[in-house]
C-alpha cells in the first residue's frame, strides 16, 4: 500500500535528519534535563511539608510527570519547524511534484514526531530511575506513558504545523508556542502538587488540557492503573488532537492545492 | 497537432492580485527543447508551477501530456521530473539518499532504484561525492545532484526553472552538456525557463521570451534574430558628449546604415550587412579627428530581439560578462 509505505519513506528522513543534528536533539532535551536534575534539586524539601506530597513520594519522583509534558511541548514544537523548513528550501514542492501520497507527507511528520517524543520520554525515564525516580506500574506502565506523551505530543505538534504552514514562520511559531508552554505548564499541577497551589489556579487548571495528561502519567508512575483518571485524560487529548490536527489538515490541503 | 504541453489563454492571478502569468498560449512538442527566456519576475515559474501541478491557474486552458493540469494532477505527476529554481537537495542526507528518496516517492521498487541511482550518479558526475552529505556540495554539485532527482523515474518531459542560474561559467557549461544529451539520446522533452540570453540561444530549439507576464516573441532563436533583420555596431568615443552628434551624424550619411540609436557606451548603429561598414566608420571618423574607444560588432542577439519587443535589455542577476569585444574581434554571440 503506497500510503503505508510512503509514511514509512518520509519517517525515516525525518529520523535520518535527526540523528544527523544532535545539536537539535540536544537543545529539546536540554531544558527538560536541567528542570530534572536541577530544578527539583530546588524543591527536595518539599517533601519535608506535611500533607503537600503524597506520603513517601519524593519529589523528584512527582515533578518527572511533569518535566515528560515539558518534554513533549518541547519536540512537538519543532515539527512545525521543520515544515517550515520543508516549505522554504522547496522540499515539500518537490514532493508534491511527484505521486507520494499527500496523507502519507503528514502522516510521516506526525509519526516522526511520536516517536521522537517516545525516545526522549525513554531517556528522562532512565535519567529519572539512575536518580532514584521509578515508574511504579512497571513496563505496561511505561508503555502507557510512552502512548500517553506520544498522543499528547501529537495534539501539540498539530498547533505547531498549523502555526507553521500558516504563517510560514519558524520565528512565530517559536514565539508563540514559547508563549502558550509556561503558563499552560504552571496552571497545571506539572510541577507543584494542586493542593500546593492557590484556589484560582487549581479552578482554572480544571480546564487545562496539561492538567489531565500530567495527572494521567504521574497515577501511572506513582499510585497504579488509575482508569479513572487515565481514561479521561486520553479523552482530552483526543479532543485537543481533533482540533489541533483538523486545523494541520486545513492549513495543509491550502499549500498542497 | 496536439502538443505534450499545450497552454490556451493561461492566467495566473496571485491572490494579492499580482498577475503573473497574463493570458499566454504556447505548445510544446514531443521531444522538443523549448525555453522560456525572461528577466527575473517575468512569469517563468509561475508558469511553471501551474504546468506542475503546484499552483492553480486563475483561467485559461493547460494540458500536459493531453491531461488537465486541474483534473488529471495526479496523472501529470507520474510522467514529468521537475527542477525547481531553488536548488532543493535535502543538505541532512546523502547524495544517494536524496536520488533514493526521490525514486521511492515516485513509487518505485527498491530493485529498480539502485541500478538507476549508480547510473545517475555517474551521469551527473557525482561518484566521488555519493555518500557526502547534501550539505557539503558546492552549488554547481548540489544542482546536478537535483537534476539527478529529477531524473529518477525517467521522466517523458523534464522541467527545469533557471537551472544554471548562480553557477560559474564552467558548471553552467557542464550542465548544458547533460541537458543537450538527455534530449537528443534518451528523447526527452525539456522545457526549460532562463534568464541567461546564451542558454536559450545554446539549448533551445524554440523559445519564447516573456516579460511582465506576456509572451511578446515566439519562434527558433534563428528565426527571432532574423526578424531583428539588422547586425549592430556598438561604437564608443573617447568624449562621447562631445563628439557624439557629430559622429552620429558623419555615419548616418554612409550608405547601409538603417539607423542610430543612444546606448550605454556611447551609440549603437543597425545596418545590414554591417561588417562590411565598419572600415568605413573608422575611416570616416578618423578624417574628421573623432577618437574612438572601441567598435564591437554583432549580428543580431536574443538580447536585440528582447530589446526590439520590450525597449529594455535582459538583465540576469549575475549575468557572467563576456569579454567586450574590442576592434577587429568580431565576436559572435
Amino acid at each position: 500500500m503506497t500510503l503505508f509505505s510512503d509514511t514509512r519513506y518520509i519517517f525515516v528522513r525525518y529520523m535520518r535528519k535527526l540523528i544527523r543534528t544532535p545539536i537539535l536533539l540536544f537543545f529539546s532535551l536540554f531544558q527538560p534535563l536541567l528542570f530534572l536534575l536541577l530544578f527539583t534539586q530546588l524543591l527536595t524539601k518539599l517533601g519535608n511539608i506535611p500533607n503537600v506530597l503524597p506520603a513517601g513520594v519524593s519529589y523528584l519522583q512527582f515533578a518527572t510527570a511533569g518535566i515528560l509534558m515539558q518534554n513533549a511541548f518541547g519536540s512537538a514544537l519543532q515539527s512545525g519547524n521543520s515544515i517550515v523548513a520543508d516549505i522554504d528550501t522547496g522540499f515539500l514542492a518537490k514532493m508534491l511534484v511527484t505521486p507520494v501520497s499527500r496523507a502519507a507527507i503528514l502522516l510521516g511528520r506526525l509519526s516522526s514526531d511520536a516517536f521522537r517524543v517516545v525516545v526522549q520520554t525513554a531517556i528522562i525515564l532512565g535519567l529519572a530511575y539512575v536518580l532514584g525516580a521509578h515508574v511504579t506500574t512497571g513496563v505496561i506502565g511505561i508503555l502507557l506513558i510512552f502512548f500517553t506523551l506520544a498522543f499528547f505530543g501529537l495534539a501539540w505538534s498539530g498547533i505547531s504545523l498549523a502555526l507553521g504552514m500558516k504563517t510560514r514562520s519558524s520565528e512565530t511559531v517559536f514565539a508563540i508556542g514559547g508563549v502558550i508552554t509556561f503558563p499552560l505548564l504552571f496552571l497545571s499541577p506539572a510541577l507543584f502538587p494542586i493542593s500546593f497551589l492557590p484556589t484560582w489556579v487549581s479552578d482554572v487548571s480544571m480546564f487545562n488540557p496539561v492538567s489531565y495528561a500530567v495527572n494521567a502519567s504521574r497515577a501511572l508512575m506513582i499510585n497504579g492503573y488509575e482508569w479513572g483518571t487515565i481514561l479521561p485524560a486520553w479523552g482530552v487529548i483526543g479532543l485537543v488532537a481533533i482540533v489541533t490536527l483538523s486545523a494541520t489538515l486545513y492549513q495543509f490541503r491550502k499549500v498542497v492545492s | 497537432m496536439p502538443g505534450i504541453i499545450d497552454v490556451k489563454d493561461l492566467v495566473l492571478v496571485y491572490s494579492d492580485g499580482t498577475k503573473a502569468v497574463d493570458d499566454i498560449s504556447f505548445d510544446v512538442q514531443e521531444g522538443e527543447f523549448f525555453g522560456f527566456l525572461g528577466p527575473n519576475g517575468a512569469g517563468k515559474s509561475t508558469t511553471i508551477k501551474v504546468l506542475t501541478t503546484l499552483l492553480r491557474k486563475t483561467s485559461g486552458k493547460a494540458t500536459v501530456a493531453g491531461f488537465d493540469v486541474d483534473k488529471d494532477a495526479a496523472a501529470i505527476r507520474k510522467i514529468i521530473g521537475v527542477q525547481s529554481q531553488e536548488t532543493t537537495v535535502d543538505g541532512d542526507l546523502t547524495g544517494r539518499e536524496n536520488i533514493e528518496l526521490q525514486g521511492h516517492f515516485h513509487q518505485m521498487k527498491t530493485s529498480e532504484i539502485k541500478p538507476r541511482v549508480k547510473e545517475l550518479i555517474e551521469l551527473v558526475g557525482l561518484e566521488s561525492a555519493a555518500d557526502r552529505r547534501g550539505r557539503n556540495y558546492s552549488g554547481g554539485m548540489k544542482k546536478r545532484l537535483d537534476l539527478a532527482t529529477a531524473l529518477v523515474h525517467k521522466p517523458k518531459l523534464l522541467f527545469l526553472d533557471e537551472p544554471t542560474t548562480g553557477l560559474d561559467p564552467q558548471s553552467r557549461a557542464t550542465i548544458w552538456s547533460y541537458l543537450e544529451k538527455l534530449n537528443k539520446e534518451d528523447g526527452i522533452t525539456i522545457f526549460l525557463t532562463t534568464q541567461y540570453l546564451e542558454e536559450a540561444d545554446k539549448l533551445c530549439k524554440r523559445l519564447s521570451i516573456i516579460d511582465f507576464g506576456k509572451i511578446v516573441a515566439s519562434g527558433s532563436p534563428t528565426e527571432l534574430k532574423h526578424q531583428i533583420g539588422a547586425d549592430s555596431i556598438r561604437i564608443s568615443l573617447e568624449d562621447c558628449k562631445k563628439f557624439g552628434p557629430k559622429a552620429k551624424e558623419i555615419i548616418m550619411s554612409i550608405a547601409g546604415v538603417n539607423e542610430i540609436v543612444e546606448s550605454e557606451e556611447c551609440f549603437t548603429v543597425y545596418a545590414k550587412n554591417a561588417g562590411l561598414l565598419i572600415a568605413d566608420i573608422v575611416r570616416a571618423l578618423d578624417k574628421s579627428d573623432i577618437r574612438l574607444l572601441s567598435v564591437t560588432f554583432s549580428s543580431p542577439s536574443l538580447d536585440d530581439v528582447f530589446m526590439k519587443h520590450t525597449g529594455r535589455r535582459i538583465r540576469a542577476e549575475d549575468l557572467v560578462k563576456a569579454p567586450s569585444a574590442m576592434i577587429g574581434r568580431f565576436g559572435r554571440r
